[in-house]
């Protein structure tokens, strides 16, 4: 045996032998491993994390803007709300006035302030100030001037009737008939 | 010499069963300290060596049923081990190449000094030998086997052996100046 054979067997032996006196861990078993990965596994349980968190976050305000509009958890009765609100609507046109546009969006915008505001709270919100409740498309400022020179008419549900031919004249449902 | 054709110290007496649950963790208890021995000296530090151990068993485990009896349970779990840290200095050399494209312009931080400590020049040699290389010094010389029980381990010739061997010796006599 050379020197050099010599001084291989002493180093080895000076560093791996203390590994005779060093307790034997669990064995690593694969189902552990599996586990471990699917876990922390990378870019994909990141993203799946993070998608299922924003999900959470946009469930939770959508149930507490509901809750702070109707007093209650349950979205049937923010619907069951909604529905009442219109029937209400309809009865007072017996009064002479035609149209529930101004009726309901009223109660819309009170609505949609309110989801506005938690979602806000929540973190989705809009923080420029800008988010207008619009929970069913009519939140808009109804208070706006009318143009000089014109009167203001009493808006209808009914779209303008629209003359496919050509050959007859608009008609138009004049209030107060 | 310990012959590596026998069962490891402890065992003698009981063969191992092949597919058996319990003989398996009997394996792995008598067989763990050794195997930890041989990728310490293959892979670059501690920590990697022991996930290397762990991950030799998981293989093992995984072909504990077809495994025969009538091959050496050691020399079959050292040829996995060798193959494990041929594995990890690939992807450790894919690591490195991202690391050094990561810290372009800035100093090689070097290793670890607590553990540069502890080895001599000549540990830190082997380490840099080509991993089947090293790891014909290790069995022949750490392990105590003979050239055709490292051929068995490692399913190559006996005449292959004696080549690595022969490099590897070389090879340290160029990095010591001896």
């Amino acid at each position: 045996m050379s020197d050099l054979e010599r001084e291989l067997e002493q180093e080895l032996h000076r560093v791996l032998d203390p590994i005779a006196g060093l307790p034997i861990p669990p064995r690593r078993t694969i189902r552990d491993r599996r586990v471990t990965r699917a876990l922390l596994g990378g870019v994909g349980a990141a993203l799946s994390f993070k998608l299922l968190t924003g999900v959470a976050v946009a469930a939770a305000a959508v149930t507490l803007a509901g809750a702070a509009t109707t007093g209650s958890l349950d979205p049937n009765v923010w619907g069951q709300q909604v529905k009442t609100r219109v029937a209400e609507c309809k009865d007072k046109l017996a009064d002479g006035r035609h149209g529930i546009g101004d009726c309901v969006s009223s109660f819309a915008s009170q609505h949609g302030s309110s989801v506005a505001s938690a979602a806000r709270q929540h973190g989705n919100g809009n923080q420029n100030g800008h988010g207008n409740g619009n929970a069913n498309g009519h939140d808009k400022d109804k208070n706006h001037q009318t143009p000089k020179g014109q009167t203001g008419s009493v808006p209808t549900l009914e779209p303008e009737p629209v003359d496919q031919v050509g050959a007859h004249q608009p008609v138009n449902i004049k209030p107060g008939r | 010499m310990r012959s590596i054709g026998k069962q490891p110290a402890g065992a003698e007496s009981e063969p191992y069963e092949p597919g058996s649950e319990a003989d398996f963790e009997r394996l792995y208890r008598d067989t763990y300290r050794r195997i930890l021995g041989t990728l310490i000296t293959l892979v670059r530090d501690r920590a990697t060596a022991e996930d290397c151990t762990q991950e030799t068993f998981e293989r093992a485990y995984r072909s504990w049923a077809s495994w025969r009896p009538d091959a050496p349970v050691e020399a079959w779990l050292h040829r996995i081990a060798i193959n494990v840290a041929i594995s990890n200095g690939r992807r450790q050399r894919l690591r490195q190449a991202g690391e050094l494209i990561r810290r372009l312009g800035r100093p090689d931080p070097g290793p670890d000094p607590a553990l540069v400590a502890e080895r001599s020049d000549l540990f830190n040699a082997i380490k840099k030998l080509p991993t089947r290389q090293a790891a014909a010094l290790v069995l022949r010389h750490f392990h105590g086997y003979s050239n055709r029980e490292i051929a068995t381990a490692l399913g190559i010739p006996e005449q292959t052996v004696a080549s690595r061997l022969s490099a590897a010796r070389k090879h340290l006599q160029a990095v010591l100046g001896r």
